[in-house]
């Protein structure tokens, strides 16, 4: 056992356990997902105008802060989905071939991938948060020369990925894989 | 203690090479998100998860190895990933509660 007394810098903090909760709309069939820290999981269907959401699937999953122990600057990232590493994607994308690059420099390549914006589109995280989350998840590393490079959704990855390749809980045990679009 | 040794004290079947790395403590869950909120680095992480999203978990949070407990294996895409992230993946047909007890007996505190 190694006790390290250090305190880090970057500290997740505020963690809250909840659920990623995903929807569709009935005539559409568009998809969304939100987080609801709930105990009990909302299911039932509800009319936003002209269309009706129901409930669709859930996932167990969290949402956290990062604190700054040194200025005490807290960082939320409500806006975030989750975390999707390069392996999980097909190997013909273009994210699979620059994490392959990446990983010959000892760099492990994840993206952060947010909820739906209202208008369809994503919700933007901006590039100082992501600065944030990258020092937070490679204060953590105890490899030597092991790095974290946590991206933004550059590649539009959030119409083709489905829900089943972000790091969520789909499932205590099973974890299956989802064939589904986010 | 060394992953190596503690892989020989619990009989753990390697399905990956074992990297000489320092074992800092052990995490015992089945949720992703558990592992990333509360997994320290160097930890040994015992599981029954088998999905590729487990290991990318322990990479972020850079476990040093996975216990995959109750004889589950990982299927050989994920073991190439856990390859190339050099976090070690060993099956034991012991149950979590029981490869937690060996850990224990082994002297990881």
């Amino acid at each position: 056992m190694v006790n390290d007394t250090t305190r880090p810098r970057y500290e997740l903090t505020d963690v809250e356990p909840g659920y990623v909760i995903i929807e569709r709309e009935m005539y559409s069939h568009a998809a969304r997902s939100y987080f609801s820290a709930e105990p009990v999981p909302p299911k039932e269907p509800y009319r936003e105008g002209a269309r009706v959401w129901s409930f669709w699937e859930m996932a167990q999953s969290f949402r956290f802060a990062v604190r700054d122990n040194h200025t005490g600057e807290t960082v939320r990232f409500d806006e975030m989905l989750g975390l999707l590493y390069y392996g999980c994607c097909d190997k013909d994308s273009e994210l699979y071939r620059i994490g392959e690059l990446a990983h010959e420099n000892r760099i492990s390549i994840y993206v952060a991938v947010t909820y739906e914006a209202p208008d369809g589109g994503r919700l933007e995280m901006p590039l100082d948060k992501l600065v944030v989350l990258n020092k937070a998840f490679n204060e953590r590393l105890r490899t030597r020369d092991k790095k974290i490079l946590i991206l933004p959704d550059s590649f539009g990855l959030y119409k083709e990925l489905s829900y089943g390749q972000i790091m969520l809980d789909f499932g205590l045990t099973a974890m299956e894989e989802k064939v589904r679009s986010a | 203690m060394k992953l190596q040794e503690i892989a020989d004290k619990l009989e753990l079947e390697g399905l990956t090479p074992v990297p000489d790395r320092d074992v800092t403590g052990v995490y015992i869950s089945d949720m992703v998100s558990d592992v990333i909120a509360n997994a320290k680095a160097g930890n040994l992480l015992v599981t029954v998860q088998v999905h590729s999203n487990a290991l990318a978990a322990a990479n972020l949070v850079d476990i040093c190895g996975i216990v995959v407990a109750q004889g589950k294996k990982p299927a050989d895409d994920v073991l190439k990933m856990a390859v190339k992230a050099e976090i070690a993946i060993f099956s034991t047909a012991l149950n979590r509660w029981q490869v937690a007890t060996k850990l224990y007996e082994a002297g990881i505190r």
